[in-house]
């Protein structure tokens, strides 16, 4: 096990390098000059950032000079935005985008076991049918339109009530959190239920529960013992990617509710034009997703005792 | 075999499922019953029905799409089956035991073989978790797992087949079940590990006294350990009776034809294996008459038409077969001259 | 049981070796279509597809009206508003002159979408005026809403509105100011409904009138018809919308049909050849499928570039390609790699059969099924990528509609036409459904023929 997570943390590494190397390779074919933009940057700073990013110098030199910055854990200093370092801005969105993130993983999660479960043995029966409406839904609306209608209905909420009860956008409270994180764990809670519905049914369906039931367990120690933690297992693998789509599917979040994380940022920066953000942050959100996949499959090793015990 | 001595009895018992492509009659009226110590097997080709027919009384089969027309289970003189097979909740796991063709598939991957063996206890019998896994550990031991203490640790993985299905079987009789119905126990196994698997439930039947009800298509397993034995054909019982009664003095075209397929090792009567020609008829409409009409060499206007009735030959045998009818022209004595 | 006589004992020969078979066979296909044909949910979303198709292929044919024009009569207007205007003379100046008797904040003459004239009498400590328009109640809160117009001179107490008006009710305040320009209470707010009004010189430019039409200042005509309504800078949102399926469509079928048939290629090589090549072509997937998805794709996008006048559709077609290829190639590698161990490859091979006949005769075809599966949840996932992006603001460029980049001008006016935002939504929710209900529907078809059940 330890070897195993050895392995991939070393796989991660050479993982997070190809995403840096594409990051840089792909702002380079950007046309026009990055230190030419519609806010000129002054001759100084010109000369300094050439200097530092060797941008006078052959491609393969520049791109030697990022990998040795990058491994140091520098991204750079903001282009736009004088005499910032991208790693403060990082420093100070990322949490924002991160506590999102995390709620909306954790409403996702435990919504798509809870659900998925429930309309596997209730299947064909009017909760299944009912959560499976409200699925289809979730998977078909974009979230946008999601973040939008939700916004709308807290508005007539809060006039209703004569006061706010859960505020329409901002950051701050928990309050602030609750409906944007439900928002962006929607689709994902939505998937998620889907995946364990039929994970549930093959186990429902399987050899061993058949056993259990000759031996005469009663079906909630059936379902608690044998069933769901039998059926959550591929649910688990996906959980990794699930973070990495809920946390870049963020930033439209992040827009309407007016979140100042780190995707609206990113969208900003690339809105100006803003190489180092850009190239910072791609990384670092690329080198996060990659790390939390291989925390989610190490995780799931102590799950699956299979896993656990072969690698 | 008297009547007082039946542990179990099934009476009239007949199974459907809903499919796709229509309502398949898997199980059509089968009774049979066994009695404490004694082993009944049940033969048939596959999907003759006999797995259905044990799965079915005991509550395994999925309902819907299945579902028990008629039939009722008395064990102890109790009805088990009727109102909803729930009522096997108590009787399941704790009067009657139950191990699968598959011991690879049919054990939780994810629980220590112990752990499996243990529920059970703390199912029926109320024990704390630390005395059930004490007393898998002993289970296991009694079903010559060697370091039991170490493998009940252990995951169904780490096991191999003839070690899984000992440790179904340590799991079935972990509560001391006066039936222990297997089905196909050694199908998915080496030959040499069938005979230690055969030879373990022996043993344990012997030292417990439970009846074992057993489910195969192998008639060497029969002859090895069966006291009594059910031949199913499409869904019905066509003979029943004593070993010696259905593999000496067989009275069924069907349980001849077996016997012609099967391989013996007595040279003289060696022979090129005879295969039965055909292939069972489609349970999605069966036939009016017998089952076995269409691949009988015997078989005559009435077998297509009509069911033939039970024709005892003597207490406990019986057969279906028309040629047992008294007008019938054929004689059964003419089974062994064609 | 009746009597039974010497017939019923005769024998007969074998007279069938077997029984029929009742059911028919079927083949791979034949059986997944009746399954499909068979399931409801399916067999709606094969309409809803088809529906969608011929709106977007012969909509235009039928409502042949120009994306691009704007209607200013007709701003963000909701479908099924009425299109009645009053035909009007031309606009006259107005010097502030009223025959009404000005107590209070007072509507001079009829309020139309040409002008809103309003009169008012001298607000206490008021050394001038400030009058704002709003399209809500002003409330306790005091949201007076956009000031128009600042007097600094406490004697002019008319104000004649001609901004950008529409027939919905408004609210208007007069609010005094002190001579240092800071509001100060009691303000006076009255709520107006001009009705929407138009020349006869305009509708006959418009081709509304023609040239013989008897018509006259105080009869009513129809504007313009704009069944689903009209956007904030007054276009067609039908037109719209039908351009926008193009657009939309276009990138939702055609970006998975790409990097589908790549990945089938990638993938195909890769599980064949196996080995060494087969671990580095995997690795390199590995790779890609790490990106960050929606990252890249803006990153792609960007660098791919959009020049002046460009649609961005090419770019995001090509972006989706490069990052959506290796779920597909992975797939078709795994499948390829079971079905090589699979007894009737090497039954195949015994008999003498060559690697392109394995190839084509039975490894492509029994990857059909997993890969069309893929085909119909990739393009939903390829149109939610599409709008979600727009939706950003870094798809499709504007002018350029599609369903995104609509629902990204929409949720600007949410609050106060919301069928701008909700007409492209639901337009994308059912292409979503649509498809991801057939995927469902194929899925379980070629499944449960692959699994034999039920």
């Amino acid at each position: 096990m330890f070897l195993y997570t050895l392995k991939r943390l070393f796989q991660g590494l050479v993982t997070v390098w190809f995403i840096a190397t594409a990051t840089f390779f792909a702002m380079h074919n950007v046309p026009g000059d990055p230190l030419l933009n519609d806010r000129a940057v002054s001759e100084a700073i010109r000369a300094n950032l050439e200097s530092k990013y060797g941008l006078d110098q052959p491609l393969s030199t520049q791109y030697f000079i990022y990998l040795r910055n990058l491994s140091t854990g520098d991204f750079g200093i903001s282009f736009t935005q004088e005499n910032r370092e991208v790693n403060d801005i990082i420093r100070e969105h990322f949490p924002v985008s991160a506590i999102l993130g995390i709620l909306a993983v954790v409403f996702a999660a435990t919504g798509g076991i809870l659900f998925g479960a429930l309309t596997a043995i209730y299947r064909n029966r009017l909760p299944d049918f009912i959560i499976m409406i409200l699925v289809i839904l979730g998977i078909s609306v974009p979230s946008f339109v999601i973040a939008a209608m939700s916004q709308l209905a807290l508005v007539s909420l809060n006039d209703l009530v004569g006061t706010t009860i859960l505020p329409v956008a901002g950051w701050g409270t928990i309050l602030h959190m609750l409906t944007p994180a439900l928002v962006l764990g929607l689709g994902t809670m939505a998937y998620l239920t889907r995946l364990m519905r039929s994970s549930m049914l093959e186990v429902v369906g399987s050899d061993y529960i058949r056993t259990a039931r000759s031996k005469g367990v009663p079906a909630p120690r059936i379902f608690t013992k044998h069933q769901i933690r039998n059926a959550i297992l591929p649910v688990v693998t996906v959980l990794g990617p699930s973070i990495a789509s809920i946390t870049t599917g963020g930033f439209v979040v992040e827009l309407v509710f007016a979140i100042p994380g780190l995707g609206r940022y990113f969208v900003q920066a690339v809105q100006q034009l803003d190489y180092t953000v850009i190239m910072g942050t791609t990384v670092f959100y690329g080198a996060f997703l990659v790390f939390m996949v291989i925390l989610v499959d190490v995780l799931y090793g102590f799950i699956d005792p299979r896993v656990r015990l072969e690698k | 075999m008297t009547v007082g001595s039946e542990l179990f009895k099934i009476a009239d018992l007949a199974v459907e499922f809903d499919t796709y492509g229509g309502v398949v009659q898997a199980v059509r009226g089968i009774s049979f019953s066994v009695s404490k110590g004694q082993t009944l097997a049940i033969v048939g080709e596959s999907g003759c029905g006999k797995s259905v027919s044990v799965q079915s009384m005991m509550g395994l089969i999925p309902i819907p799409p299945g579902r028990i027309t008629s039939g009722s289970a008395l064990l102890k003189g109790h009805e088990i089956l009727g109102r909803s097979v729930i009522r096997g909740k108590e009787i399941r796991g704790s009067e009657i035991g139950m191990i699968f063709q598959d011991p690879m598939t049919s054990l939780n991957p994810t629980m220590t073989i112990g752990d499996q063996i243990a529920e059970p206890l703390q199912v029926h019998r109320g024990y704390s978790y630390r005395e059930a896994f004490r007393e898998a550990i002993k289970l296991l031991d009694m079903t010559k797992i060697p370091e039991a203490a170490k493998r009940a640790k252990q995951y169904p993985f780490e096991f191999s087949g003839g070690m899984l299905q000992r440790a179904m079987i340590a799991m079935a009789i972990s509560c001391k079940p006066s039936i222990l119905i297997a089905d196909e126990p050694t199908t998915a196994l080496d030959v040499t590990i069938q005979a230690q698997i055969l030879d373990l439930m022996q043993d344990l039947q012997k030292e417990t006294e439970m009846a074992i009800i057993l489910i195969t298509h192998d008639l060497g397993v029969v002859a090895r350990m069966a006291d009594e034995v059910a031949v199913m054909y499409a869904g019905k019982i066509v003979e029943h009776g004593t070993v010696e009664d259905v593999f000496y003095r067989s009275a069924h075209p069907y349980t001849l034809g077996l016997r012609a397929a099967m391989p013996t090792n007595d040279p003289e009567k060696q022979s090129v294996l005879e295969p039965i020609q055909g292939s069972p008829p489609d349970l999605f409409s069966p036939p009016p008459g017998c089952g076995y009409c269409a691949r009988c060499p015997w078989s005559m206007s009435i077998c297509e038409s009509q069911h033939p009735e039970d024709y005892y030959l003597n207490e406990g045998h019986y057969t279906r077969c028309w040629m047992h009818h008294r007008e019938s022209p054929l004689k059964p004595a003419e089974l062994y001259f064609e | 049981m009746s009597v039974l006589t010497p017939a019923d004992f005769e024998r007969i020969q074998y007279h069938q070796k077997t029984q029929n078979i009742s059911r028919p066979s079927l083949s791979y296909w034949s059986d997944a279509w009746i399954r499909l044909k068979g399931n409801k949910r399916t067999l709606f979303s094969l309409y809803l597809i088809v529906g969608l198709l011929a709106f977007t292929i012969l909509g235009p044919v039928f409502w042949n009206v120009d994306p691009a024009f704007q209607d200013l009569d007709q701003v963000s207007q909701a479908p099924g508003t009425s299109r009645l205007a009053i035909i009007v003379n031309d606009y006259e100046a107005w010097n502030g002159e009223s025959d009404i008797s000005i107590d209070a904040l007072r509507l001079v003459d009829r309020a139309t979408t040409m002008a809103v004239r309003l009169k008012w009498d001298t607000l206490p400590n008021a050394s001038g005026y400030r009058v704002y328009r709003n399209i809500f109640p002003v409330g306790p809160e005091q949201a007076y809403g956009i000031p128009l117009v600042e007097y600094f001179d406490n004697t002019v107490l008319f104000f004649e509105d001609r901004l950008d008006l529409k027939p919905r009710r408004y609210y208007y305040s007069v609010v005094p100011m002190d001579d240092r320009g800071n509001l100060l209470d009691g303000y006076q707010s009255i709520a107006v409904d001009p009705i929407r009004v138009t020349t006869l010189d305009e509708a006959r430019s418009k081709g509304l009138l023609t040239n013989e039409s008897t018509l006259q200042a105080g009869d009513s005509i129809n504007l313009s018809l704009h069944p689903l309504g009209t956007d904030y800078l007054g276009r067609d949102m039908l037109a719209r919308l039908m351009e926008g399926a193009r657009v939309s469509l276009f990138i939702g079928i055609g970006a998975p049909s790409l990097f589908i048939l790549f990945g089938i290629f990638y993938g195909s090589v890769a599980g064949f050849i196996g080995g060494r090549v087969d671990q580095i072509l995997m690795r390199f997937a590995d790779f890609v499928v790490a990106l960050p998805f929606l990252l890249f794709m803006i990153l792609f996008k960007i660098a791919f570039g959009i020049g002046p006048g460009e649609s961005g559709i090419f770019p995001m077609l090509v972006a989706l390609v490069v990052l959506m290829w290796p779920a597909t190639a992975r797939l078709v590698r795994g499948q390829i790699l079971q079905i090589r161990e699979h007894g009737y490859i090497g039954a195949s091979q015994l008999l003498g059969a060559k690697t392109n006949y394995l190839i084509f005769r039975h490894m492509l075809p029994n990857t059909l099924g997993v890969v069309l599966v893929t085909i119909t949840f990739a393009i939903p996932s390829a149109i939610f990528i599409e709008a979600f992006l727009s939706f950003v603001g870094m798809g499709v460029a504007p002018p350029t509609p599609s369903w995104g980049s609509m629902s990204n001008e929409g949720i600007k006016n949410m609050l106060t036409s919301p069928h701008e935002l909700i007409l492209p939504a639901i337009l994308i929710s059912v292409t979503v459904l649509a498809f991801n209900l057939l995927g469902d529907g194929l899925r379980d078809a070629l499944d449960a023929r692959l699994r034999n059940q039920e």
